[in-house]
């Protein structure tokens, strides 16, 4: 009787669990209140094609995806975090190219396209190069985060020069107050904050040639101009009058606890490094641009290097070829498809055609600018570097810095972690 | 000695102490996650949940209301309202405030304070306050004041809400709960049944080379399942293929569809018109038998070979067949291994995140489990803490309720077999 019972109920369930069918089906790796916006942008796609789109995210979805690839079970589309996951599947034969006219619409159309082009492209599993990954949604780095009434408060002015953000920082000491809120702190992930710092500071200190190099290990890791970048790096975290809790602390503080020093009474901290998503960490009910808001990290008027942007972004792929996956790629090429997360919130896109008055506040509107004003583009080092040095090693070495060793120690055995990677 | 009658000997006095230990180890951590489960994100953040039990001195900032509620009196423009109705309904009693950040502490309620051209500021201790001036409020945002308050403790059932009631948690929450039944009751009930079997065969069949197969079976007990994931996984959609090789009716234009094979189909992980796909319920159950196999096999045979010998050669003279041995003799008195078994798999499946994962969970969304639906409930980047202990408390009520329930039938099926 029982095991009728229970064989029962899990027809009924299987029947229920089965009953749909889905022409297009994406992963991701947003969820929660991304996952929603991203439902959107798929919402549009549904009304426009008639075809029904299945989004899955998952906050595991750098392992999820090579599962499902190596089970056959892959989704239609997949949507990176980062390039070099990409480029690895692409060279074991996962995704599909998406061939020249995709690549040439993306020269055309983007804000400096053939770096975005380059950073699609990889090399396949018969060597030839070809474009895989389409990029959509894009994180900006390079902001530094206030609240404006607390600098009304003390009267501090928003800096434009590194030498002016430099002079403030200690200014604020001065004033017998904390200037910045750091924190490395992400489960598996901490340390990825500081290298973010330390990207930043690189194409601040050097042109985008020697970055490039830095990337690829032309310039080793235990160059002297990446140590000074380390060091400049250590200049803002390792002083204890300069960080909220001292420097012992920013290793062990969660980055996404970190910027609620900026709000507490009396303030804890006034300036905060971070990037463009970090709002969503903010206490409830504050509004970016009013409570809080946020300046371009500057450059150093003494180097002349231009104005230089760090960003990430999300790169979609073609993982289970269908015909409804290439129209799914043409639909992300039109504005319509940017546009409607722009109306919404935390969406950037180097997209020169769409119409700038959709986004859905000023302040992701100002981000934007600061995006097509950068005179270089680079893109988040650590995510182009191999696994074991950008996500491994380098995150590592950075607590490890912070934690007091020294700048040579520290790049010296990241640079050994990635030789006996090769 | 200390083994008098009428006295306890120290080792009971040990042997209290350390449960009382362990009570408090496990209830400690439980009993924050409860607390916290009825807290703020924000609150979360600012204070630890042994504070929120009791009233407590906090620095906050609240903001006036906006000047859309400007009313004008005598010619001078009023902002009116109480502090702490802004920010919802605590209350509280203020022991100083400021206006600057910088100062937090200048003013004692009943103070005006003098904002310049942005007017006077007056607060009382319960929060009521009064912005006069004599120009027009603008501006979208209230005026900040800084405020040293003694506030009581305050709850709230909104994460709650939140995980079981709120538009879209809702469909996928319900959907997981009964997709975790589908998983946990077929993966349950099928290792007992093979376990059962081969238990008895193991315990009171003689044949050539049973202790080299129990043998086997206790050195699997130590493979991590990790090992297998992916090889089975791979090997599960070689199964599909041939199945559908053999029985399927692949539509013309496309050999690697699979749209016509209906509900057996689906009971591999199929939908009509999907490609070909390795997961689905009928691998997750075959995974999870695998995997508790080994453990069920053992805990079932050693509790079957400490049952008595007499019975079962009595049966044997009478003429009974192994098969009306084991289903009229053993079975019935195995009842407390079963059972606790029955509970050690049911919980692990309940509580399992990785093996869905790998062998159920596809693109489609259509599979989602409970485990899975809580991770996503955190956020992409992991940081609503209040949802996670809330939906740690939704997810735990079936396990509490089935081990409360057949509590006494894992005791002693955990017992059986150690005191004979």
């Amino acid at each position: 009787m029982k095991k009728t019972l229970m064989t029962g109920a899990a027809t009924v369930a299987l029947c229920a669990a089965g009953a749909q069918a889905q022409d297009l089906t994406i992963a991701g790796p947003w969820i929660g209140a991304d996952q929603e916006m991203v439902e959107e942008v798929l919402a549009v796609f549904e009304e426009q094609s008639g075809l029904d789109v299945a989004y899955v995210g998952s906050d595991s979805f750098e392992q999820q995806i090579v599962i499902d690839a190596e089970a056959g079970s892959a989704p239609n589309i997949a949507v990176f975090p980062q390039p070099g996951l990409a480029a690895e599947m692409a060279g074991r034969g996962f995704l599909t190219p998406l061939g020249e006219d995709v690549a040439d619409w993306v020269r055309e159309n983007y804000a400096a396209g053939q770096s975005w082009v380059d950073l699609g492209t990889y090399t396949g599993p018969d060597g030839e190069d070809a474009l895989y990954g389409f990029f959509y949604k894009v994180d900006l780095k390079s902001l530094v985060w206030y609240v404006p009434e607390n600098f009304e408060d003390a009267g501090y002015e928003v800096p434009e020069t590194m030498e002016e953000l430099k002079a403030l920082t200690e200014q604020i000491v001065a004033d017998g107050e904390v200037p910045w809120c750091i924190g490395l702190g992400s489960g598996a992930a901490t340390g990825w904050p500081a290298t973010d710092w330390v990207e930043d500071l690189m194409l601040r200190t050097q042109p985008p040639e020697v970055y490039d190099g830095w990337v690829t290990n032309e310039v080793k890791f235990d160059d002297p101009r990446v140590v000074e970048a380390i060091e400049e790096f250590g200049w803002f975290a390792r002083n204890d009058a300069f960080v909220s809790g001292g420097a012992g602390s920013v290793a062990s503080t969660d980055f996404r606890d970190s910027p609620k020093g900026l709000f507490t009474s009396p303030p804890q901290c006034y300036l905060h490094r971070m990037a463009s998503f970090i709002p969503s960490f903010f206490p409830e009910g504050t509004e970016v641009g009013e409570d809080a808001d946020f300046f371009y990290f500057p450059s150093y008027e003494s180097k002349d290097l231009g104005s230089p942007v760090l960003g990430a972004g999300t790169l979609w792929a073609i993982t289970n070829d269908t015909p409804a996956a290439h129209e799914f790629i043409k639909f992300l090429e039109t504005p319509v498809a940017h546009e409607a997360w722009m109306s919404q919130k935390g969406f950037l896109t180097p997209h020169k055609g769409v119409d700038t008055s959709k986004f859905g506040d000023p302040a992701t509107a100002a981000m934007n600018d600061i995006l097509l004003n950068a005179t270089t583009f680079r893109f988040d080092a650590s995510d182009l570097m191999p696994g074991g040095v950008g996500a491994g090693s380098f995150w590592t070495g950075m607590v490890d810095y912070t934690g007091g060793k020294s700048a040579e120690d520290v790049a010296a055995s990241i640079q050994d972690s990635w030789d006996a990677l090769k | 000695m200390d083994n008098i009658v009428g006295k306890k000997p120290a080792l009971i006095w040990a042997t209290h102490i350390s449960v009382a230990v362990l009570v408090f180890l496990w209830l400690f951590p439980t009993v924050g996650l409860f607390v916290s489960s009825f807290r703020t994100g924000d609150q979360i953040a600012s204070s630890g949940w042994w504070k929120a039990l009791f009233p407590q001195e906090q620095n906050t900032m609240i903001r006036t209301a906006s000047s859309d509620t400007q009313k004008q009196i005598d010619g001078n423009y009023v902002i009116e309202g109480n502090l702490f109705a802004e920010e919802g309904d605590a209350q509280g009693e203020i022991s100083v405030w400021g206006t600057s950040s910088r100062n937090i502490g200048v003013y004692t309620p009943g103070d005006t304070a003098d904002l310049g051209e942005d007017g006077m500021l007056t607060v009382e201790a319960n929060g009521d306050y009064r912005l006069v001036n004599d120009t027009e409020f603008t501006g979208s945002r209230g005026e900040r004041v800084f405020l040293t308050a003694k506030t009581p403790p305050s709850f709230t059932l909104d994460n709650y809400r939140t995980v079981l009631f709120s538009g879209k948690a809702t469909d996928k929450m319900g959907k997981a709960f009964l997709n975790t039944f589908t998983v946990t009751i077929p993966a349950t009930v099928i290792p007992i049944l093979i376990a059962a079997f081969a238990a008895y065969a193991l315990a009171w069949m003689d044949f050539k080379g049973r202790a080299f197969l129990i043998a086997v079976i206790v050195g699997l007990l130590v493979v991590p399942l990790q090992l297998a994931l992916i090889p089975l996984l791979s090997f599960h959609g070689t199964v599909v293929e041939w199945f559908i090789a053999l029985v399927g009716t692949p539509m013309e234009d496309n050999a690697r569809r699979f749209a016509e094979v209906g509900w057996l189909g689906r009971l591999f992980g199929f939908a009509p018109g999907d490609t070909i796909n390795s997961k689905g319920y009928l691998g997750v159950w075959a995974a999870h038998t695998g995997f508790g196999l080994p453990l069920a096999i053992y805990l079932l045979r050693n509790y079957m070979v400490g049952l008595p010998k007499d019975i079962i050669e009595n049966a044997r003279v009478d003429g009974a067949t192994d098969f009306q041995i084991f289903t009229k003799i053993i079975l019935p008195l195995s009842f407390p291994a079963l059972a606790s078994f029955a509970i050690f798999q049911f919980l692990w499946t309940w509580n399992d995140l990785l093996v869905a994962l790998v062998f159920l969970i596809d693109s489609s969304g259509e599979t989602t489990v409970m485990t899975r639906q809580i991770v996503e409930l955190l956020g992409t980047r992991g940081g609503n803490w209040e949802i996670l202990a809330t939906a740690a408390f939704v997810s735990i009520a079936v396990p509490l309720t089935v081990f409360f329930f057949m509590q006494k039938y894992l005791v002693r099926g955990l017992l059986a077999g150690s005191v004979k």
